[in-house]
């Protein structure tokens, strides 16, 4: 019997694979014996990721995820290229910090761009004929922020409870198909993002948040291993959830 | 971006009527210099001049003329 953690003969694509959470998902996955098809802007920062994997049988594809759009498209030729997939990791997202007053709709299209639409364009691709391997499982990356609020992120926020509260309605669609879909809500965790969210706030402010966090800040596989349980069937009775690491900043 | 067209970007990121500020003020005595107003003047500074300024930078200042600094030559006399 397989190891139920295991994802041994499972495909995953996982995006914003060149950096941060994808990356650690990325590697995480290939060490649980998954094949991986990394998805970013930059093929060379992805060959970057592809070193790091475990085993063999892994593909690069750069993809600007931007083009909402193609992305259908995109991944019946990614599949047809590498092999169906069993499950999807969503790490790709912007953060941009932006008191009220500072916020237009330029700014708050960009982020619900990037962070819904791409969530959305994605699942419903994955779901396509000749993409999916025939059910699987999907896990976006929502935030801590979608749950709970700070002064400057209401776009970023509301970004992040969309992927939250539309999982709930993806999981009853899509259970008929087989396929699991689940959030994740990471607390702050020390990636490249953070730095930039570090640089964007005063040092007590970004001492304060990391205070909030109880056991510390997370490091990448803190967020990945989670990830990689979501995607294997071990999980195989959880969808329509959100699963949050976020070393205990939510239970204050 | 000129000095004047500066300040009146600040004028803005602290919600105060076009033209209040003069330039000569210090950071402590405007009550609207707020923790909201710092990440206001960060987005500002990304919008217009592409330049991603750090939390860290702002808190050092003292006074408008100290924020300007932080952007040297890209303001105009």
């Amino acid at each position: 019997m397989q190891h139920p953690f295991s994802l041994a003969g499972a495909r995953i694509l996982v995006t914003g694979a060149s950096s941060g959470l994808g990356r650690a998902t990325a590697i995480m996955a290939s060490r649980m014996g998954a094949s991986v098809v990394l998805s970013g802007r930059d093929q060379a920062r992805l060959e970057e990721t592809r070193e790091q994997l475990d085993g063999a049988g892994h593909h690069a594809a750069a993809y600007d995820l931007r083009d909402t759009a193609g992305i259908p498209d995109w991944l019946q030729r990614l599949a047809s290229l590498t092999g169906t997939f069993h499950g999807l990791a969503h790490a790709a997202g912007i953060q941009i910090v932006r008191p009220l007053r500072m916020l237009d709709e330029c700014v708050l299209n960009e982020i619900m761009a990037v962070n819904v639409n791409t969530a959305l364009a994605l699942t419903k691709g994955f779901r396509q004929k000749g993409v999916g391997a025939g059910g699987g499982s999907i896990v976006l990356f929502s935030s801590v922020m979608g749950l709970t609020g700070q002064p400057g992120q209401a776009a970023y926020s509301a970004s992040k409870g969309a992927l939250i509260s539309m999982c709930r309605s993806l999981a009853l669609e899509l259970a008929r198909e087989n396929i699991r879909i689940n959030c994740v809500a990471p607390g702050l965790v020390e990636t490249g993002m953070a730095a930039r969210l570090k640089d964007s706030l005063s040092p007590a402010q970004y001492e304060a948040v990391a205070a909030l966090h109880p056991l510390g800040l997370g490091r990448p596989e803190n967020i990945a291993a989670p990830v990689v349980f979501l995607l294997s069937a071990a999980a195989a009775w959880i969808t329509g959830t959100t699963l949050v690491i976020d070393g205990g900043y939510t239970a204050h | 971006m000129n000095h004047s067209e500066f300040l009146l970007q600040l004028d803005s990121v602290i919600e105060a009527a076009p033209g209040t500020l003069k330039g000569s003020e210090k950071l402590a005595g405007i009550a609207a210099w707020d923790s909201l107003a710092v990440l206001g003047f960060i987005a500002m500074v990304d919008e217009k001049f592409r330049l991603q300024l750090s939390g860290k930078d702002i808190v050092a200042c003292e006074s408008i003329a100290d924020l300007a600094g932080l952007l040297g030559d890209r303001i105009k006399a």
